[in-house]
C-alpha cells in the first residue's frame, strides 16, 4: 500500500492551525470564557498532544486506528473549546456540525476546498448582512470565516486520505483477484449465459486451447467441443442452466490444431449483484489420462505376473482373511475365486478352525517380518514350503501379509533320491576298500584249503582248518559291519538316535575300508541323550565326515579327535583331524553340490553337501574351521530332544 | 642249489600257506610282516624273487619295489605283487613300478604256479 509520506507533517501543521484558532477563540472572545481554568488546561493539552506527536513514529499516523482515534480527540477538544467560548455556542455549534458533514461527504479535496470557501464566504455574508461583522464583537465573528476554512480543510484531509487508502486498497486487491484468476493452473471461462458467448477468459484457456483470448471471445462457448459430444455437451449446459451449476467428466474440447483434450468441466452461477455470471472450470485431463493409463498398465502387468505365478499366492489381512489370491491357488483349491475371498485362509484352504501350527503368517503378523517353514500337513499329501512376507503402510503398520506357497513335494522326493544315491557311491567307495579287507581272509582260506587237501598227514589237517575257521570269522565281522550300514540305505522312520553308538559304528566302517595305521583316533564321549532322526541318516553325516578326515591325514598321519558334549539346549559332534585342511578360497563352497577337490572317481562332490542337507533337515547347524596343513574341524549341533516329544 | 624266495605280507596266514607251498615245490623261503623288514632281510641276503603285499604297515609295497628297482645289486630280482586291489588302475601302477607279475588276492595254487613258471622259465 502507498503511504503518504508527509502525513505526519501535513497532520501536525494542520493541528497547530486548529490550535491557533481555537486559542484564539477561546480567549479572544472578549472575557465571555466561563471557566478559565479549563480553558487553560485545554490549550495546554491540546498543545501537549501535538507536540507528543511530533516524536511518534510516521507510520502510526497510517494506521487507520490511531488516525480515527486522533480525529475523534481533535472533534472532542475543538467542540469543548467552542464550549468553552459560551456565547458562541448557540450557532457555532452548528457550523462546526456542518463541517464535518461537508468533510464527511467530500470525495475530492478540491472540491471540498471550493465548498469550504463557498461556505465561509455564505456564512460571512450572512454575518454581513446581520451587520455582525461591525459591531463591538465583530473581531470574534470575523475569526469564524478562517475557522470554518480550516477546519474544513482538517477534515477534508483527514477523509480524503482514508478515502484514497480505501481505494488504493481496492485497486491492489483487484490486481490481486485478476491475477488469480489470469494465472490459476486450471482454465477458467466466464459466460455470461450457459449457451452465449465466452465474456473472458484466462491464460490457461489459451494455451490448453492454442487460440488466442480474442478469438475466444468471439466464439459461442458451445463450439468449443468436439462436434460428436455437442448433444451431450448441450444437455450439460442444460442442466447447468436449470441448476445453476454442474459438473461434468471426460468431454472433449477442440483445439485450435483441430486435436481434441480430454476435460472435466465444473460450472457454478455466480450472482453479482443483479447480473449473474457462470464461471468455467476446466480441468486438463491429458496428464491425468497418461497417468491413469500408467497405473492400469503397471496394475495389469502386476496382475499378470501374480497369476503367472505357477505357485500358490495370496494377499491376507492380518486376520487371516483372504483378500486376493492367483491362479494356482484357485486351481489347487478347486474353488472359486469369490468363494475364496473373505474366508479365513485356514477355512478356505485346509479347514481348520484355528490357523495351523508352525504357519510363517502368524509370525510375521507378530513380529511384522518375513518367514518360513515346511509344512507337512496330513490334509496334504505331501510337503509345502510356505514364506510370508510383511506389507506395511507409510505408519509402518501391517497392512497385509503376502503368503506364498511352494509345493516342495517333488523336490524332496528327489533330494531323497539323492540322499539315496550318494549312499549307494558311498558303499561303492566303500566296498573297494571291503573287498580288500575281505580278499585278505579269503586268500588265507583258499590257500589254506589247498594246502590242506593235498596233506597226506591228516593230523596237520586240524591246525589248516583251525586257520580256514579264523579266516571264514573275520569275513564273518567285516559281513556285520556292512549290514549296519546296508541299513543306512534303507529309509526308516524318525526314531531317537543315540549319537555316540552311531559315531561308534560309523568309524568302524570306515576303518574296514580305509586302513590307516599312521592315524591315532581318540574317542572323547559324553553322555548326550538322544536326538529324534533316520539313524541311516546320521550313520552317513558320520561316515562321509570320518572317511573325509581319513582322506585329508593320507601319507600325512596325525590325530583323527571325535568327540561329544552336551550343551544346554544343544548336542555337539566334533570330528577333528590334523590333514591338509582346507584351502581358504574354498571354504565357503565345500557344502556345495559336486564341489570336490578330489580326482575324478574318489569323490561325487555331494559327500558334504549330503551332509548339510541331512544336519539342516534335523534343525541342526553344522560349521568348519580350517587351517591349511595344520587340520580341519567340523562342528556339528542338533537341538536337544524336547521332553516327551 | 635251490632258489631262496622272500615273501612279505602282514597277513600271517598268506605267508603261512605260501610257505607251505614254496617249500612242497622246493625252493627256499624267508618270510617279512612288513616293508622294513623286507628291506632289512633283501640287504643282508640276496633272494631269486620277492613275492610282496601292497597294502602294509610301516611301508607299503610300492614302496619296497621302489627301493628293490633302484638298488642296482637287486634290480634284477623278479618281483611278484599280490594284492587285495584288483582294479586296472593299480595292476598298471604295479607294472609300472618295475613289477614283475601281478597277482590279485584271492588266487590259487594254479595261479602261484603259473606266476612262478612265468618268472623262473620252465623250471
Amino acid at each position: 500500500m502507498k503511504k503518504d509520506p508527509n502525513r505526519k507533517k501535513v497532520i501536525l501543521l494542520l493541528r497547530w492551525t486548529a490550535i491557533i484558532v481555537t486559542s484564539y477563540l477561546i480567549f479572544f472572545s472578549k472575557g465571555r470564557v466561563t471557566d478559565l481554568h479549563l480553558s487553560h488546561l485545554l490549550i495546554f493539552g491540546y498543545i501537549f498532544s501535538n507536540l507528543l506527536l511530533t516524536f511518534l513514529p510516521k507510520t502510526w499516523f497510517s494506521n487507520p486506528k490511531f488516525f480515527f482515534f486522533l480525529v475523534l480527540i481533535d472533534t472532542g477538544i475543538v467542540s469543548f473549546g467552542l464550549y468553552l467560548s459560551e456565547k458562541m455556542a448557540t450557532d457555532f455549534f452548528i457550523v462546526f456540525f456542518l463541517i464535518i458533514i461537508f468533510a464527511s461527504m467530500g470525495r475530492n479535496f478540491k472540491l471540498l476546498m471550493v465548498i469550504g470557501g463557498l461556505t465561509a464566504f455564505i456564512y460571512g455574508a450572512l454575518l454581513y448582512s446581520w451587520g455582525l461583522l461591525i459591531s463591538a464583537e465583530s473581531s470574534s465573528y470575523v475569526l469564524r470565516i478562517p475557522f470554518i476554512f480550516i477546519m474544513t480543510a482538517f477534515y477534508g484531509y483527514i477523509v480524503q486520505t482514508l478515502t484514497q487508502e480505501k481505494h488504493q486498497e481496492l485497486t491492489i486487491s483487484e490486481d490481486k483477484y485478476r491475477g488469480l484468476f489470469e494465472n490459476a493452473n486450471e482454465g477458467i471461462i466466464i459466460l455470461r449465459n450457459p449457451r452465449g458467448q465466452i465474456a473472458d477468459v484466462n491464460r490457461e484457456v489459451e494455451r490448453a486451447s492454442g487460440y488466442a483470448k480474442e478469438e475466444l471471445l468471439q466464439n459461442e462457448f458451445l463450439d468449443l467441443f468436439a462436434p460428436e459430444e455437442i448433444e451431450k455437451t448441450r444437455d450439460y449446459l442444460k442442466e447447468v442452466a436449470e441448476k445453476g451449476g454442474a459438473r461434468a467428466d471426460y468431454l472433449s474440447l477442440k483445439k485450435k490444431d483441430g486435436t481434441f483434450m480430454e476435460v472435466d468441466l465444473s460450472i457454478k452461477r455466480i450472482d453479482l449483484g443483479d447480473e449473474s455470471f457462470y464461471q468455467v472450470i476446466i480441468r486438463d485431463l491429458t496428464n491425468q489420462r497418461k497417468l491413469e493409463k500408467r497405473i492400469r498398465e503397471s496394475k495389469r502387468n502386476l496382475e499378470a505376473i501374480f497369476d503367472g505365478i505357477g505357485d500358490q499366492l495370496s494377499l491376507q489381512a492380518p486376520n487371516y482373511e483372504i483378500l486376493r489370491v492367483n491362479k494356482a491357488v484357485i486351481k489347487n483349491c478347486q474353488r472359486t475365486y469369490q468363494e475364496l475371498i473373505g474366508k479365513k485362509c485356514y477355512e478356505a484352504y485346509y479347514q481348520r478352525s484355528l490357523p495351523c501350527e508352525r504357519c510363517p503368517v502368524s509370525v510375521t503378523i507378530e513380529t511384522k517380518q518375513p518367514a518360513s517353514s515346511i509344512m507337512k500337513l496330513p490334509e496334504i499329501n505331501g510337503a509345502l514350503q510356505i514364506f510370508s512376507y510383511p506389507i506395511l503402510d507409510e505408519k509402518e503398520n501391517l497392512n497385509s501379509v503376502i503368503e506364498y506357497v511352494k509345493d516342495i513335494t517333488e523336490e524332496q522326493r528327489l533330494q531323497e533320491q539323492l540322499i539315496q544315491s550318494e549312499k549307494l557311491a558311498g558303499i561303492g567307495i566303500l566296498a573297494s576298500g571291503i573287498t580288500h579287507e575281505i580278499n585278505n581272509p579269503l586268500t588265507g582260506i583258499i590257500g589254506m584249503a589247498e594246502v590242506a587237501l593235498e596233506e597226506e598227514d591228516v593230523s596237520k589237517n586240524k591246525d589248516y582248518l583251525g586257520d580256514i575257521l579264523n579266516c571264514a570269522q573275520r569275513i564273518g565281522e567285516i559281513v556285520k559291519g556292512l549290514k549296519s550300514y546296508s541299513r543306512a540305505a534303507k529309509r526308516e522312520d524318525l526314531s531317537p538316535v543315540n549319537l555316540n553308538e552311531v559315531l561308534e559304528e560309523s568309524l568302524k566302517m570306515v576303518q574296514l575300508a580305509i586302513k590307516k595305521d599312521t592315524v591315532e583316533v581318540i574317542k572323547n564321549f559324553q553322555p548326550i541323550g538322544k536326538i529324534r532322526a533316520n539313524a541311516g541318516e546320521i550313520q552317513q553325516v558320520f561316515i562321509n565326515l570320518i572317511t573325509n578326515a581319513f582322506q585329508a591325514m593320507d601319507g600325512k598321519g596325525g590325530k583323527l579327535v571325535l568327540s561329544t558334549r552336551s550343551l544346554r539346549d544343544l548336542v555337539e559332534v566334533k570330528v577333528i583331524d590334523e590333514g591338509m585342511g582346507i584351502p581358504q578360497k574354498c571354504i565357503n563352497q565345500i557344502f556345495d553340490p559336486f564341489f570336490t577337490t578330489k580326482k575324478p572317481g574318489e569323490g561325487t562332490g555331494l559327500g558334504l553337501n549330503i551332509v548339510y542337507r541331512i544336519i539342516t533337515k534335523y534343525e541342526g547347524t553344522i560349521t568348519v574351521e580350517s587351517k591349511e596343513n595344520m587340520g580341519t574341524t567340523f562342528t556339528i549341533q542338533f537341538p536337544k530332544r524336547r521332553e516327551g516329544s | 642249489m635251490s632258489k631262496k624266495i622272500l615273501v612279505v605280507d602282514d597277513e600271517e596266514v598268506i605267508r603261512k600257506f605260501l610257505g607251505i607251498q614254496l617249500a612242497k615245490l622246493g625252493y627256499e623261503v624267508k618270510e617279512a610282516v612288513d616293508g622294513e623288514q623286507a628291506m632289512e632281510q633283501l640287504r643282508k641276503d640276496a633272494f631269486d624273487l620277492l613275492i610282496c603285499d601292497i597294502a602294509m604297515p610301516k611301508k607299503d609295497g610300492w614302496e619296497v619295489i621302489k627301493e628293490v628297482k633302484s638298488d642296482p645289486k637287486m634290480k634284477e630280482m623278479p618281483v611278484i605283487v599280490l594284492t587285495a586291489k584288483n582294479e586296472d588302475s593299480d595292476m598298471f601302477k604295479g607294472y609300472d613300478e618295475g613289477a614283475n607279475y601281478y597277482m590279485t588276492k584271492p588266487f590259487t595254487k594254479d595261479q602261484l604256479l603259473y606266476g612262478l613258471k612265468m618268472m623262473f622259465g620252465e623250471n
